[in-house]
């Protein structure tokens, strides 16, 4: 036996336990897993100007268990932050006390997380997809400013997966208008690490954000905030909480 | 033994000093050292990792000679030492030391002051353009600082002297790096700029999208339509960038066909037109 498919047959994405080999295909990115003793398994991922990243994994029991799943993107090429900059095709105009629903894509990296026990990830790997058009953007001043990561969105009045797979997720965004006079919206700026995503498939939804413009004493902001989505999607393990603060004595690496 | 060590406390030094207090005290600031170096130790080893450099350099130092002024008070209430009577030939002697340790003094007053004042902290990039120095400062110590320069020399300042000084600090959070090519005169100087641009953005990921790359025209010069190239890029990505501009623009021009010209001089003979 070779190894065993996750729950949706035609994603990679979910929780693979493999006892030989594993070989995934992500657009241009390849994942191969391989039995390399009785007691571990050579992980390696070729990106698509055929660099190989290879590591090796001990295992306890005769099987290895991964979990794919969208991840935040913020690693790409390097991290530098934890906000995301969505810059609209479209600016939305809204008239005093209105409020519009949209939805766009947000880019997304894929983790790979090996699985001990039901709840329990340790992250293995990252990659993107798209490396071209995973860039950084300033918003804000070169001294006082945010680095985030840049995308160019569509906005949409509907929900759509169209060629997302591994790739972007949705996110509805919500913004509302309590100020006194009409404003256009066309970007976005926020700390992506507040928001959950969630896979189904290839397809991959992040919790949503409410944007509401109104007036803090005498200026005018744009508060955005986290809105927790409901759904029975699985929840992607998150990247982050396992790879910061990692101290290493003598600069072992 | 017994015996000698009533013999070393009946030796009295100055008044109420004896020779056996003073080898109690010596024990006890020995044992006080001990102490503070093995805390230091442990503190660097266990905690300081947590916590930003600055903080944990001076957690450490407070730790440090902490316990060694616990020491030294622990032994010289213990001894009902009086200092009292020091003050007075004290005063006079600080202010012969004063004049003599003057530099020292400064230097530790503006160690001071630049612990205060923080102008950059550990691991910052600076350049004191005063001094032609530039690297990233490695520690500020209580009568020097010290800075790493990008040729892996540490160079020792005197605090005194890097208080006064100018300091160009690198921490912004974004950067600009520039560089400058001349194409021929007969080429498209839009076509150029697209070529570099999309170079750009194939092989340098660390260049921002915004601001984006901007293009000046900044001569028309003998030989060449010179182009200046202003990319931004996070501040800690200087060597992904800044060095490596100039290769990616001539990768650029070389392959979209684009001359980058020699310099060349057209001479015109009067004579000969004339014939």
């Amino acid at each position: 036996m070779n190894q065993s498919a996750p729950d949706a047959a035609s994603s990679n994405y979910g929780v693979h336990q493999i006892y030989e080999t594993l070989n995934l295909s992500f657009l241009h990115v390849t994942i191969k897993v391989k039995r390399i003793s009785g007691s571990a398994f050579l992980y390696a991922r070729q990106d698509p100007k055929g660099d190989t990243v290879e590591t090796i994994v001990p295992v306890a029991s005769d099987h290895l268990k991964i979990e794919v799943a969208p991840i935040r993107p913020l690693n790409h090429p390097d991290r530098r932050g934890d906000c995301v900059f969505l810059k609209f095709d479209k600016s939305i105009h809204l008239d005093k006390g209105s409020a519009m629903t949209v939805f766009v894509k947000c880019p997304i990296e894929i983790g790979v997380f090996l699985v001990n026990g039901t709840t329990d990830r340790s992250s293995l790997d990252w990659f993107t997809c798209d490396p071209l058009n995973s860039r950084f953007a300033l918003y804000g001043q070169a001294d006082t400013g945010i680095l985030c990561k840049y995308s160019d969105v569509a906005v949409e009045t509907s929900e759509s997966f169209d060629d997302t797979a591994y790739l972007q997720a949705v996110v509805r965004i919500t913004v509302k208008n309590k100020l006194d006079s009409g404003n256009s919206v066309s970007k976005v700026v926020f700390a992506i690490t507040d928001n959950s995503i969630y896979y189904d498939g290839s397809k991959s939804i992040l919790d949503g954000i409410d944007v509401t413009m109104k007036k803090r004493g005498l200026v005018d902001i744009a508060d955005v905030k986290v809105k927790p989505i409901e759904t029975d999607w699985t929840k992607s393990p998150t990247w982050e909480s396992s790879t910061t603060n990692t101290i290493m004595e003598m600069g072992l690496e | 033994m017994i015996g000698f060590l009533e013999g070393l406390s009946e030796m009295e030094i100055i008044s109420g000093l004896t020779v056996l207090s003073l080898l109690f005290g010596l024990i006890v600031i020995g044992g006080g050292v001990l102490f503070a170096k093995i805390a230091k130790m442990l503190f660097f080893k266990y905690y300081a990792p947590t916590l930003p450099k600055d903080t944990a350099k001076n957690f450490g130092k407070m730790i440090y000679f902490g316990i060694i002024a616990i020491a030294i008070l622990t032994f010289t209430s213990s001894q009902g030492i009086d200092f009292s009577g020091l003050l007075v030939a004290g005063g006079i002697f600080a202010i012969v030391i004063g004049f003599a340790t003057q530099s020292v003094v400064s230097n530790l007053i503006s160690g001071v002051f630049l612990m205060i004042e923080k102008p950059a902290k550990h691991g910052d990039s600076i350049n004191l353009p005063d001094m032609g120095i530039t690297g990233t400062l490695l520690d500020i110590a209580t009568f020097s600082s010290k800075i790493r320069k990008f040729d892996g020399t540490v160079v020792r300042i005197p605090n005194e002297k890097f208080f006064t000084t100018n300091i160009r600090s690198f921490i912004t959070v974004a950067r600009r790096a520039d560089a400058a090519v001349g194409i021929a005169y007969k080429e498209d100087i839009d076509g150029a700029i697209s070529a570099i641009t999309e170079e750009i953005r194939h092989s340098m990921p660390f260049v921002l999208v915004m601001p984006a790359p901007e293009f000046r025209i900044e001569e028309l010069s003998d030989s060449s339509v010179n182009i200046h190239v202003y990319v931004w890029y996070p501040r800690p990505d200087w060597g992904r960038v800044q060095p490596v501009m100039l290769k990616v623009i001539k990768n650029a021009l070389d392959k979209a066909g684009i001359e980058i010209p020699f310099p060349q001089r057209v001479i015109w003979d009067s004579k000969q037109q004339q014939q």
